[in-house]
């Protein structure tokens, strides 16, 4: 590579320690903060899941009994399960209709600076205030809308249904991140040469062509970026859910991080903590994939 | 005309803005402290009280406390997390709180010291120490002094059924025809709220497993079973709650249609309006319902789930307890404080005024119209902790009694419950 780095340029003027102490006195505050802040907590919390403790008081050692009890448990397999779902599906409802919506926000219509700021509004909302709302549109308002409307399987509420519930919350999820999914869409579109798209259409590609052959692979980056994101956040879910369902019906849409919070509450902190272990592991590796797959491609 | 000419301000140094922006600081800091103060060396404890309702009738109390001596100053605190503030080694130096679940931790691992050696100690009403000791227990001990005890049962209203001639009833076969005769005349027998799962837990749960158990014996026996409670152990939830929980799913029946979609207080709203004749809730409920109709007369009555009235029991629990805990620096004062409260017009007064039974021997009986049915069962000790707050919070019992509610057949759920039983006597 011909690029020459900062270190090489320094070297021959000034002395190379020197200069490296100045990047660690800059690093330094950040790394102090995350080490008290993350580090040490999370290290804290492997310690405990191999004990009794609730969080204070005696403890003492059990072994791996946690993860044995945690493995067999099928409250904490059903919150893996339903968040692993529950992530995939609001993933690839959020990244279609945001890419779509992006398209349709870029594309020479009316009224496009206002839209776009109508469409980002939901993205400034509190998340539990969302779900509140939406709590009491589905449990009063949309079963009264099919009663009136004679639409029998809607008159009970979505969010008491077991096998629906999860639905709900996909839909207000989605309606939350869709915004921020859009902005960053619309920067890859907008970020797209127009003679592109001229030569194209000189030799006669349609615009469903355009769409499948330049502006998806031309943002393939910012794709990866927004589902890999989302993914991880979505796997996090937690107020949306708590104003919604509670992790209810029975406990149908308790996610990972809900029943590691309960466990912190419930005197159940050892437990949990082998549970958040356990969930730091995954988070890790896909925050590895993430790194793999964006390497280079994201700055398409 | 010659132009006013003020003299100039002399220019505001940004130390000198500083020093006096700081002295104003400081003053106000002082002022700050100063206030609650009052009296040179005053010892100053904490004491937490974090039921809402009750929030404002404490600082009265603490206004009078105040009145009456000024060698101790009681600090309100109504938002600390507790759990967090044991972690810290800095809980409050006088706690009165509920009395459940939430506080087996604290109890169980020591972190309360022993109240045995206080007069006010003699003076609680026998029938309610195994109550306490059911719920959390520290051996050679007494962690707390239970301060009020509220009882619940099915709420009636009582015009209802004056109107429609049906006594109160029971027996099970009684509760039915009751249902029966409210449904004919196109009234919903009771008004359930699955939306909220706490009101399923404390109301269809609790009542129904209590009505037909000996709660405490049942718990009793299944913690020496421990990881072994399964199908084959001597007592466990498939077994012992499978007849209970099939009252549950026949009680479901004569509920609103609309239940699954209801929480508590859209359930307050519709039985204050007459929309229902009965109501799984417990008295904390009055206060709202004489919210939207202050005339509104209702009645209590133990739920019969078997045909013989000797099983008759309503709930219990221990609303407030007092408590002090082990590492408190201040325990004398915090000892002051709790007499103050526990004085027999203090206390009688706060339970009348609140809805509640009192926890002493002397207690008076309540003239509430809204209690007078439970009285008889309280004098009787002929209540029940609810099995829903004896079940450890890591199992979400709640939930699990919205699931059978919501017309989950109960052996799978229960047989659940019993996995979560066992996993956790595994790991603790």
């Amino acid at each position: 590579m011909a690029v020459v780095t900062p270190s090489q340029v320094s070297r021959k003027v000034h002395k190379p320690q020197r200069v490296g102490a100045t990047y660690y006195a800059f690093l330094l505050p950040v790394l102090v903060l995350f080490s008290l802040a993350i580090t040490l907590p999370a290290i804290m919390g492997i310690f405990y899941s191999f004990t009794n403790s609730v969080g204070f008081g005696d403890y003492y050692f059990i072994g791996v009994i946690n993860y044995i009890a945690l493995f067999s448990d099928p409250t904490i397999l059903g919150a893996y399960g339903f968040t692993i779902g529950f992530s995939l599906v609001t993933v690839a409802v959020v990244n279609v209709a945001a890419f779509l919506l992006a398209i349709g926000l870029t594309s020479r219509i009316r009224g496009k600076v206002a839209l776009r700021a109508l469409y980002v509004l939901p993205m400034v909302v509190s998340g539990i205030v969302i779900a509140y709302v939406f709590n009491f549109l589905f449990s009063n308002s949309l079963p009264e809308l099919a009663s009136a409307l004679g639409i029998a399987p809607l008159e009970k509420s979505l969010l008491a249904n077991p096998d629906l519930a999860w639905v709900a919350i996909v839909i207000v999820t989605a309606w939350q991140a869709i915004p921020s999914t859009i902005l960053i869409y619309i920067a890859g579109i907008l970020a797209i040469p127009s003679d592109v798209y001229e030569a194209a259409a000189l030799d006669g590609a349609s615009g469903a062509r355009q769409l499948w052959s330049i502006t998806v692979p031309l943002t393939a980056g910012y794709i990866l970026i927004n589902v890999i994101i989302g993914f991880k956040n979505f796997l996090n879910s937690y107020d949306i859910i708590v104003g919604l369902t509670n992790g209810g019906p029975g406990t149908s849409t308790t996610s990972i991080a809900m029943s590691i919070f309960n466990g912190f509450t419930n005197g159940d902190y050892s437990y949990q903590m082998a549970n958040a272990t356990i969930f730091f592991f995954i988070a890790i590796a896909i925050a590895l994939l993430q790194l793999r797959v964006t390497r280079g491609k994201a700055s398409v | 005309m010659h132009p006013q000419r003020s003299t100039p301000l002399p220019a505001l140094s940004r130390r000198s803005f500083l020093v006096g922006a700081g002295a104003i600081g400081a003053g106000l800091a002082l002022a700050g402290c100063a206030a609650p103060g009052g009296a040179a060396g005053a010892t100053e404890i904490s004491f937490y009280v974090s039921k809402p309702e009750v929030i404002g009738y404490f600082d009265t109390l603490i206004a009078e406390f105040h009145k009456t001596q000024s060698t101790v100053r009681v600090i309100r605190d109504s938002t600390s997390n507790m759990s967090a503030d044991f972690v810290r080694n800095r809980p409050p130096d006088l706690g009165c709180w509920n009395y459940n679940f939430s506080m087996v931790q604290f109890v169980e691992r020591g972190a309360l010291s022993d109240l045995s050696d206080i007069s006010e100690a003699d003076r609680i009403n026998p029938d309610i120490k195994p109550l306490l000791a059911a719920t959390a227990d520290y051996p050679g001990r007494t962690s707390v002094i239970p301060y009020s005890l509220t009882a619940a049962s099915v709420l009636y209203n009582r015009d209802l059924f004056e109107q429609y001639g049906v006594a109160v009833p029971t027996t099970w076969d009684e509760l039915v025809r009751v249902c029966e005769v409210f449904l004919a005349a196109g009234i919903s027998p009771f008004f359930n709220t699955y939306k909220d799962t706490w009101t399923v837990a404390q109301g269809l749960f609790d009542y129904t497993v209590g009505g037909m158990l000996d709660v405490s014996a049942f718990f009793t026996k299944l913690k020496t079973e421990g990881t072994a409670v399964d199908a084959r152990s001597a007592v466990s939830f498939q077994k012992d709650f499978e007849e209970p929980m099939t009252r549950l799913g026949e009680l479901a029946k004569y509920a609103n249609s609309n239940a699954a979609s209801r929480g508590y207080g859209d359930g307050n709203l519709a039985f204050a309006q007459g929309k229902a004749a009965m109501y799984l809730q417990g008295p904390w409920a009055l206060n709202e319902f004489a919210k939207t109709n202050p005339a509104m007369k209702v009645g209590t009555f133990p739920l019969p789930v078997t045909n013989d009235p000797g099983d008759l029991k309503v709930r219990v629990n221990v609303d407030l307890a007092l408590w002090i805990p082990e590492v408190s620096t201040k325990k004398d004062a915090a000892r002051q404080f709790l007499s103050f409260l526990m004085q027999p017009e203090i206390q009688n007064k706060y339970n009348a005024d609140n809805n509640a039974f009192g926890t002493t021997k002397d207690a008076p009986p309540t003239t509430n119209p809204a209690l007078v049915g439970m009285q008889q069962y309280y004098d009787d000790a002929a209540f029940y902790l609810g099995a829903s707050q004896l079940i450890p919070s890591g199992i979400p019992v709640a939930n699990y009694a919205q699931s059978i509610a919501l017309g989950s057949s109960p052996i799978p759920v229960l047989k659940q419950i019993d996995g979560d039983w066992a996993r956790l006597a595994l790991r603790s």
